[in-house]
């Protein structure tokens, strides 16, 4: 049993930790103060092969496994988890494409991607209580040109910095999301809108709005996939994305653990550094070992990702362990950091802030536990 | 189109060794291991020169079996082949077994124009093994290197000295050291550090170096470390009243003799 | 019969080398010759201690170009030990003549004595984590830095002075050298240090370190980035690990946090002060006393407390 990465793995987090802490770390305070999307950082992003890391070589890739991926999205998530928030939505974009994508919409849009010349969003949830149900459900209308699209996108992730939307709409409002269908849009598309920028709780610096379709054309080669294939693509699609989000996850706690441990060996109260006193080191310890199990359950997920195997029970559990988890890990370690911890000057509260976006329940139907119980031996 | 040769040292990152409470012995088991910074700088500056010049790096490492696990992360900053030693006598060797074995192994490997170093390692920071490997090859040597030119065969370095700079020039071949100033090692691509993985490495055997027993006898020889443990008295003043404290701490200096 | 050897092309360096030389001499019982390439330097070496002076004569200048010639004479009578000054160009001469020697070098020794026939040193590792002793067999090498030792008092013994001509490295043209030190201060031989570092918000708040500096009859000192990233000090005002070592009776750290780089160079003072405003900054562990809080406040009372 080889739990060690391998020495591409670590050279890959190397290099990642070393981007995080050259070009993340100077600007993530400030960033989450102003909500300012770091193009510049995007750009060096782009510059490090971080943005096409898993699509092929003959796209202009990396053709790294997913294993290699989760590296690099834990390391940023250490210094700036509203990058990695970036990176992520760009990512599953692509993986979009990538599976579901004919040769054509493949060389089309894959390219740019890797190199991050364009970056991708996902548009998957509405307003309504699923996506492709309401009035404001995004609806795709076959006509002799293509489709047209009428409807309303919520809560999209790099929108208005996007050039490519992946996006989910129904073909038939009677069947809901029995019909999703997937489809490619590109953002200078007439009649799509976004709208304002959310002003989200955390990972301020990763765009967040609604996009508005009014009588988007688009053509028939947009479509991606099978027509109602959209659901099933969404679910593997989210899957997949829960566990690059567990890195992110993780990140933010390790760097939260390790803040709070170094805090408390210089703290002194009642006498003596606060990490000698036994309820410090039980919180500090608890944050440390569920970090540390996230970890390798979402390194084991990643891994079954790489290799092609079933991985939707496994990233179920550590979509579940973390949203049962992660935010305690903030909530300890603020305790830990005591009122010094609380003011905007210190990393922790924009910590808690992240790691509050990073765990919530986002699949279209099921939950991750109903997934796991149906799966037990 | 200079053929440069990086020697570099596969060292523990000091940041991650603790010092024991015990008996003040260093605990290195953390310690992850890592290419010492300023080695860092020499394969940047021959990468650069070879971007600009034309002409290929090597890397060259000497080290315990530990050595195996750079040569990725060497490889992935540049070099396009890297050579290595590895043998148990790394673990006691000083600076002149280092040196013995680096020139042996390039006596072995080739003739190169430029042959690079870091200023020293980044753990023990011995700043020798330039010179000692010039002595050793019979080649002229220029230290603590803060700017690099190659003109044809001409190397022009400007050296930065305790009270000067100074701007020297010779006809290659010659074996630099460099400062961490010289240039901003460059973060790996992700594209070059699998890259890395297609680019030869070539192992050579100390066996094979035809050094003599006792060129691979330590002359300084480690006898013991301490960690080193700051004793002050601790006394802070934290009141509230910048004015207490300061009366504070002006009657302790007093009474040290100092006001 | 086989000597002590010291170099440095540093007067005051080459005198103080003499202390450990003698030193050294009291267990080898070998004589004591100083090596230097500054003729006015030799009287001084003379009347200080050293057996025998020996200038190196040549036409050219550059220092490190001496390496050959000083493994030359050496090799003349043979060296149980060279004692090179640790400036730059001392080091790299002493590394080249080292492995000439096949011998040990011990960089930036701190203090040597011989036990069993063998020098024994202490030095620095770690960027300063830690202290390590050395077994060196003899012929050994040893740097040392500026104002480790003291240099010895005359006791009124004047050793010979000779000349040799010496070939020099042809091979390298020095093209160009410029002089960096700006002012001419030593901070070293300052008793009294008060030392800034980035708790200071621009260039014209160091007034305030300066006026304490005043009434303390005090140096002012700094740490790396005030002198090489902001450029607010000269650079010979940098304490640390790639700057200045200083041994003050009192080193006063306002607004600096106190790192390993920069305590390795100060931590030999007699006293340490802090004065900073994050009371978990390193540097109050390596004070003897201190206060947490703003320097902005701190310093005009300390200043008016002290002028009084």
């Amino acid at each position: 049993m080889n739990f060690e990465l391998t020495e591409e793995q670590q050279l890959i987090g190397q290099s990642a930790r070393e981007f995080g802490k050259e070009y993340l770390e100077p600007i993530a305070a400030e960033m989450d103060h102003t909500g300012e999307f770091p193009a510049d950082v995007v750009k060096g992003l782009a510059q490090h092969d971080f943005l096409g890391l898993t699509l092929p070589a003959e796209v202009g890739g990396a053709e790294a496994g997913f294993a290699s991926y989760v590296e690099v999205i834990e390391n940023l998530s250490r210094y700036s988890a509203a990058v990695a928030s970036i990176v992520n939505n760009h990512t599953i974009c692509a993986y979009i494409i990538q599976n579901w994508g004919t040769a054509d919409q493949k060389k089309q849009y894959l390219p740019a991607l890797a190199k991050g010349d364009t970056l991708g969003a996902v548009a998957i949830f509405e307003t309504g209580p699923t996506p492709g149900v309401g009035p404001e459900a995004l609806v795709a209308v076959k006509q002799d040109v293509g489709y047209v699209l009428n409807g309303k996108k919520a809560f999209v992730r790099n929108a208005g910095k996007a050039g490519v939307y992946v996006v989910f709409a129904t073909a038939d409002p009677a069947a809901g999301a029995k019909a999703l269908t997937a489809f490619v849009v590109k953002s200078d598309a007439i009649g799509l809108k976004v709208g304002a920028k959310l002003d989200t709780m955390g990972l301020k610096g990763c765009p967040v709005a609604d996009i508005t379709f009014e009588n988007v054309v688009i053509p028939e080669t947009s479509l991606l996939g099978a027509v109602n294939e959209g659901s099933a693509i969404a679910t593997k699609a989210l899957a997949v994305y829960s566990v690059a989000e567990a890195a992110q996850t993780v990140g933010i706690g390790q760097a939260a653990v390790e803040h709070a441990a170094a805090y408390a060996k210089q703290r002194v109260q009642f006498g003596k550094p606060v990490a000698t006193l036994q309820p410090i080191q039980t919180m500090l310890a608890e944050v440390a070992t569920d970090c540390h199990l996230a970890r390798l359950g979402m390194q084991n997920a990643a891994m079954l990702i790489e290799e092609g195997k079933p991985f939707e029970v496994e990233a179920a559990m550590i979509k579940s362990f973390l949203v049962r988890l992660g935010s305690k890990m903030l909530l300890d370690t603020c305790q830990v950091e005591g009122g010094f911890g609380y003011s905007e000057f210190m990393p922790l509260p924009r910590l808690f802030r992240d790691i509050a976006g990073t765990n919530l329940l986002d699949a279209p139907a099921d939950f991750p536990e109903k997934l796991i119980a149906a799966n037990i031996a | 189109m200079p053929k440069c040769l990086v020697c570099y040292k596969w060292t523990l990152d000091e940041q991650d060794i603790k010092i024991k409470p015990e008996d003040l012995s260093l605990d290195s088991s953390r310690a992850k291991g890592k290419i010492s910074d300023f080695d860092r700088n020499a394969i940047e500056e021959a990468a650069l020169i070879v971007e600009k010049n034309g002409g290929a790096v090597d890397a060259l490492s000497y080290g315990t079996a530990a050595v195996k696990q750079s040569l990725k992360d060497a490889l992935s900053r540049g070099p396009e082949k890297v050579y290595w030693v590895a043998d148990t006598s790394a673990e006691t060797a000083d600076a002149a077994v280092t040196a013995n074995v680096l020139a042996a192994t390039i006596r072995k490997i080739g003739q190169y124009d430029l042959i690079l170093c870091g200023e020293g390692s980044s753990d023990l920071f011995n700043q020798q093994t330039a010179p000692r490997i010039a002595a050793l090859l019979g080649l002229p040597c220029l230290t603590f290197v803060q700017k690099l030119t190659i003109e044809g065969d001409m190397i022009r370095a400007t050296r930065k000295l305790d009270d000067c700079t100074e701007i020297v020039s010779v006809k290659g071949p010659a074996v630099i050291s460099v400062l961490s100033e010289i240039n901003k090692p460059r973060i790996p691509s992700l594209k070059q550090v699998l890259g890395a993985a297609k680019k030869p490495n070539e192992e050579i055997k100390l066996a094979d170096l035809g050094l003599k027993p006792e060129e691979l006898q330590p002359k300084a020889v480690r006898r013991s470390v301490k960690g080193f443990v700051m004793q002050r008295k601790n006394v802070i003043y934290k009141e509230s009243s910048a004015a207490d404290n300061v009366a504070k701490l002006k009657s302790n200096l007093a009474a040290e003799g100092l006001c | 019969m086989a000597g002590i050897y010291v170099f440095s092309e540093d007067s005051a360096l080459a005198s103080q080398l003499l202390t450990p030389a003698l030193e050294l001499k009291q267990s080898l019982a070998q004589p004591v010759v100083a090596l230097t390439l500054n003729e006015a330097d030799a009287k001084q070496l003379a009347s200080l201690g050293a057996d025998k002076v020996v200038v190196l004569e040549s036409s050219g200048k550059w220092v490190e170009g001496f390496a050959e010639a000083v493994f030359a004479q050496i090799s003349i009578a043979g060296a149980s030990v060279l004692l090179v000054g640790a400036t730059l160009r001392g080091k790299h001469l002493a590394a080249f003549v080292a492995a000439k020697l096949g011998a040990g070098l011990t960089t930036d020794a701190k203090a040597l004595r011989v036990e069993d026939g063998k020098l024994v040193t202490t030095r620095v590792l770690y960027a300063g984590l830690a202290v390590c002793e050395e077994l060196l067999a003899l012929p050994a090498v040893a740097t040392i830095r500026p104002r480790t030792f003291l240099p010895p008092v005359a006791d009124g013994n004047v050793g010979t002075i000779e000349t040799a001509a010496a070939e020099i490295d042809t091979r390298v043209t020095v093209e160009e050298v410029t002089s960096t030190s700006s002012e001419g201060i030593d901070i070293s031989a300052a008793n009294m240090l008060v030392a800034v570092g980035r708790g200071f918000r621009k260039k014209d708040d160091l007034k305030l370190a300066e006026d304490l500096g005043t009434v303390l009859k005090a140096e002012l000192a700094c740490t790396r980035g005030v002198a090489e990233d902001d450029h607010w000090l000269p650079i010979e005002r940098y304490i640390g690990i790639s700057g200045q070592t200083v041994k003050p009776e009192l080193y006063l750290a306002v607004g600096l946090s106190g790192q390993v780089q920069h305590m390795v160079g100060c931590r030999e003072s007699k006293l340490i002060v802090a004065i900073n405003n994050d009371e978990r900054a390193p540097i109050f562990e390596a004070a003897d006393y201190g206060i947490v809080g703003d320097l902005y406040e701190v310093l005009p009372l300390l200043t008016a407390a002290l002028g009084k």
